[in-house]
Formats: C-alpha cells, structure tokens, sequence
C-alpha cells in the first residue's frame, strides 16, 4: 500500500516531469525517424539552450528573449552537427559527439561557470502561474498548451512543399535528388529543428527547476529516445500525426514507469541505468521475437 | 546544329573507376550521341558496357572525367544531379529507390509536381494538386488514383514502379532516363509499366533514353537503337533500320562489330 501511495503522489510531478522532457523527445525523433540519421547532438544542445536562457535570465533579459535565443543557440549546434556530417563526411553519430563535446566548454563560458540558479529570477512558470511557480498539475497544463502549440506548427510544416520535401530527403536521399531537392538543405534544416526542440526542453527544464548545470543533458538523448520508442509502441507510427504525437505521450508515460521505479525504492542514480536496459529491451525485442518465431 | 540545340547533347564522356590501381576500369571511354526532341532512344549492351553508367553521367549522379552533357543548348555538365532534377527525370531498376516509402502517394506526386520549382512554406497539397494527380494516376488503370493517402510502403514494385514514372512524366521533362525500369518486374508487372511507359511518353512527346537487357524490347519499340559495347556506342540504327531487325540479327550484328573491332585493335 505504500508502494501505491508513493506513486499516486508522485504522478503530478512525473507528469510535468514527462511534459519538459518531451520537447527533447520530439527533438530526438526528428533525426531519428523522420530523417533517419542518428544524431547525438541533443545531449550538447539540451544544456546548451538552459545555458543560455539562464544566463540571459540571470542578466536580466525577459522570459521571451532569453527562450528565443535558446532556441536560436539549439538551431546553430544542430547546423553545426550537419555541416561537419555533410563537409567532412563524418557519420552523423560521431559529428554529434564532437559537437556535444565541445558544447560542454561552450555552455560553461556562456554561463561563466558550471551553473546558474535561478531562484530569485523570474520565469515562465512564476509569471505565469504565480510567485511559487504553480503546482504541478497547472505547471503540466502550461506545458500541455506550450506542447500543443510546438506539435500543432510542426503537424503543419510537415505538410508544406518544404516539410514533404524535408521528409523525402529523409526516407530516399537518391529519390530526392532525382526529384530536384539539395538533400543537405534538408539535413540541416532538420538537424536545426531538432536542436531548436533540444534547447528549447533545456530551457524549460531550467526554468523549471530553477537551476541551469553544464551536466544536466547526460543521458537525455535516451530519455528522449525512450520516450520516441514507448510512445510509438502505445501510438504506432504509421500516420504522420501518430509519429508527432509518440514522443510527447511517450515521454508522459516514461516518468510515470520512473515514479514506480522510485516508490519501488530505486534511488534516482539508479535510473539511467533502467532507462538504458528499457531502451534496450525495446530496440531488442523485435529481433529476440523473430529470431523465436524461427526457430519454432 | 539547330537539332542538337534543341534536343540533348552528349558528347565525349569519359570515366574511369580506380585510376591508378589494379582495380582501374574505363567505364566510359569516348561515349557521345544527340537527340532529337522528342524521340525515344534504346539502349542495349552486354554487362558492364556503361549503359547505366551512362545514364549516371547525365543524370549528375556520377562526376565525369570528361565530357559534355547539355539540354536544349544549356550545358549542364557542372550542375549537381538535384539541380539539373529541373529539366530532366528518372526511373531507376531498383523499384525501391524512385519514390519515398513513409509518404503517401499524393505526397510522392506532390513532390515531383514542384520539381525545379522552389518550394516554399505553401501547403503541399491542394485541391487542385489532387484532382490533376487523380487524373494522372487514372492511365495506369491500377486503381492507384483511388489509393492516394495510401503509404507507398504498402504497394508492389510493379505498383511502385508504375507510380515512379508517373512521377517523372507529370511535369514533361526535357529529357527522361529509363534505367532497366522493368528488370526487377516480374513479366505481368514489367509489361504493365512498358505500356505505361509508351502511353506516357507518346502522349507527351518526350524525349527519352531507355536501357533495357530485352532485345524483343528493344526491337519492337523506339525511334533509335544505340548499341554499347565496352565504354563506346558500337551501333546507331535510326526507325527505318531497327524495324528489320530480329532479335538474331541483333546478335550477330554485335558479334560481327566487335570481332572487327578486335581485328582493328
């Protein structure tokens, strides 16, 4: 019974919880899935975007201004990734890693150290929802209609000229070509989306809990990648609304499965650790089933 | 030359893989025709005789070591295979490669209906979009035109083939590449596209290159047959010489030509 009470008090919080992160989610599965090059960059441009959001709060720029230019900073690193992928012919993974690597030195000079509190700053939470920074019910619907209005402009992108073409790029590189679209373009327009939804969850995220910290983006690539698969196992993706739409609900239902780990009496340490053998077991899972089914 | 201006222009393609290895293979060596607007060109040649590679050149999808490729008298050698996407099309063999498997097939179509257009922030698919593509999906007599939010994914390769050639014929292009677009087919399906194909192409008046491994193919259809043999066109028969031409005298046509060319060596 405890067990239960722990958790029945814990959903408010996993569920704002849930909504931060699942910026970052929509920002993982924009490479993955609709471009189809892994990219790592997230984990840079996370803590990039709280970087500079904190840093731009803390020198008292508003909420407005300090959010752009987070998402503008988030934009730059995922150019950034694809020009060396594209230039250099680097593979999009190992362009990432350099690229998150050197965002680590990067969001330490934008902040001047290695972290910035928030605390007696202002920001969207307490201009929004008062001066205690609302509860976590009414931090979540903040979000819900944050995240409504990012999905609502990314559903309608996908179905401009551009956004079908971005989407080409993605699933044929020859057939674009063929069909007169310059597959870089796309690769670094939508490695720059990817890093404006990034940067914008690292913002958010700082806001949140009132604290900016350079290593606060380990692990959120599988957080986020957790969330894309969950979401798409509960969703499925076989219409563009279901593949938009699985990151959000799934990174909701990820914190909910954290909030019983820890009623469970996981300690927070452990969770990466749960994140990565759940990510495992999902990307296994489908080649385990048909190796079974053979052999049957 | 008033026809070359107006039709493509290729002359002197040269390329070599691997130069300077073991390895090294001079897949073009000296390749050059011209074509009149409008007509429909075939190309036949044994294995490894540069047809596709060829088709590569033109395309942009392979740089050259030497050579021109121009169409309508602009010369196109420099540009990037997507930018020259403007004026010219394909078909590959692959039915897989010609068209993006996660979109439906209005988006496909909607896609090639903006080739060497700039794209912008408009809706991709209007009412307008969708009747003409209907229409067009409509010849193939597959039943596509009723199927359009369908994901490609879930059709055949002939279905998919059909539905790449409709896609590089719905804007005529100046120039269209048929890369052995039936090779892959099985015989229902490969037939099916061939009569897609002439109903497309005729209609329309485009000027087209085809490589086919299919004699029968080769002799019944076309304006214009080109023979490749080693990096070279060996052969160049107009209509009035194709049509009395077997599929034998194919053969031996080319086996004569090469052993003389042998004997010149």
């Amino acid at each position: 019974m405890d067990i239960l009470a722990t958790y029945w008090n814990l959903i408010p919080v996993s569920l704002a919880q849930g909504a931060v992160y699942a910026f970052v989610a929509l920002g993982v599965m924009i490479p993955f899935r609709l471009l189809n090059l892994p990219d790592l960059t997230a984990e840079g441009s996370f803590p990039l975007g709280a970087a500079v959001c904190a840093a731009m709060l803390a020198a008292g720029f508003g909420i407005a201004p300090a959010m752009l230019f987070a998402v503008l900073a988030g934009a730059l690193a995922g150019v950034v990734t694809a020009v060396i992928h594209l230039t250099f012919k680097v593979t999009s993974l190992l362009a990432g890693i350099i690229v998150l690597t050197m965002l680590f030195s990067v969001n330490i000079r934008v902040m001047g150290k290695p972290n910035t509190a928030l605390f007696s700053y202002e920001t969207l939470f307490t201009a929004m929802l008062g001066s205690d920074g609302g509860s976590p019910l009414t931090q979540f619907a903040l979000l819900a209609v944050l995240l409504a209005l990012v999905c609502g402009t990314l559903y309608w992108f996908l179905h401009t000229e551009l956004g079908l073409a971005m989407r080409a790029v993605g699933s044929n590189q020859l057939m674009g070509r063929a069909q007169g679209l310059s597959t870089s373009k796309y690769v670094i327009a939508g490695l720059a989306m990817a890093g404006c939804l990034a940067a914008l969850g690292g913002a958010t995220m700082a806001q949140y809990q009132s604290y900016a910290d350079v290593n606060m983006g380990v692990g959120v690539l599988v957080i986020g990648l957790a969330g894309t698969i969950l979401g798409e196992a509960i969703l499925g993706r076989d219409k563009l609304l279901r593949q938009i739409l699985a990151p959000i609900v799934g990174s909701l239902f990820y914190f909910q499965f954290v909030a019983m780990a820890l009623s469970l009496g996981f300690k927070p340490s452990d969770l990466k650790l749960l994140t990565g053998l759940f990510v495992l077991c999902a990307l296994g899972f489908p080649i385990l089933r048909s190796r079974w089914r053979s052999r049957v | 030359m008033p026809e070359t201006q107006a039709g493509v222009h290729v002359a002197g393609l040269r390329k070599t893989f691997f130069p300077g290895t073991v390895q090294e293979k001079t897949a073009l060596n000296g390749v050059s025709f011209d074509l009149a607007p409008g007509e429909f060109a075939i190309v036949i040649g044994s294995n490894g005789a540069g047809k596709s590679t060829t088709l590569n050149a033109i395309s942009g999808e392979l740089p050259l070591d030497a050579g021109t490729v121009a169409i309508k008298g602009r010369d196109v050698t420099k540009q990037p295979a997507f930018k020259r996407a403007g004026v010219m099309s394909r078909v590959f063999q692959d039915p897989m490669l010609g068209t993006a498997a996660s979109l439906t097939i209005e988006e496909n179509l909607s896609i090639s209906a903006r080739r060497g257009a700039t794209r912008s922030f408009r809706s991709g698919l209007k009412k307008a979009d969708r009747d003409r593509f209907r229409a067009a999906l409509e010849v193939l007599g597959l039943g596509l035109e009723n199927r359009m939010q369908d994901q490609v994914s879930l059709l055949s390769g002939g279905q998919r083939q059909s539905l790449t050639l409709i896609m590089a014929t719905i804007n005529a292009p100046d120039l269209l590449l048929l890369d052995e677009h039936t090779a892959a087919l099985d015989p229902r399906a490969a037939e099916l596209v061939v009569n897609a194909t002439l109903k497309t192409v005729g209609r329309q008046n485009i000027t087209t290159l085809m490589i086919t491994h299919n004699m029968e193919q080769a002799i019944a259809h076309g304006d214009r047959l080109l023979m490749m043999h080693e990096g070279q066109v060996i052969l160049d028969l107009d209509r009035a010489e194709k049509a009395k031409l077997t599929s034998a005298d194919l053969v031996s046509r080319f086996h004569d030509v090469v052993s003389d060319r042998m004997l010149l060596n």
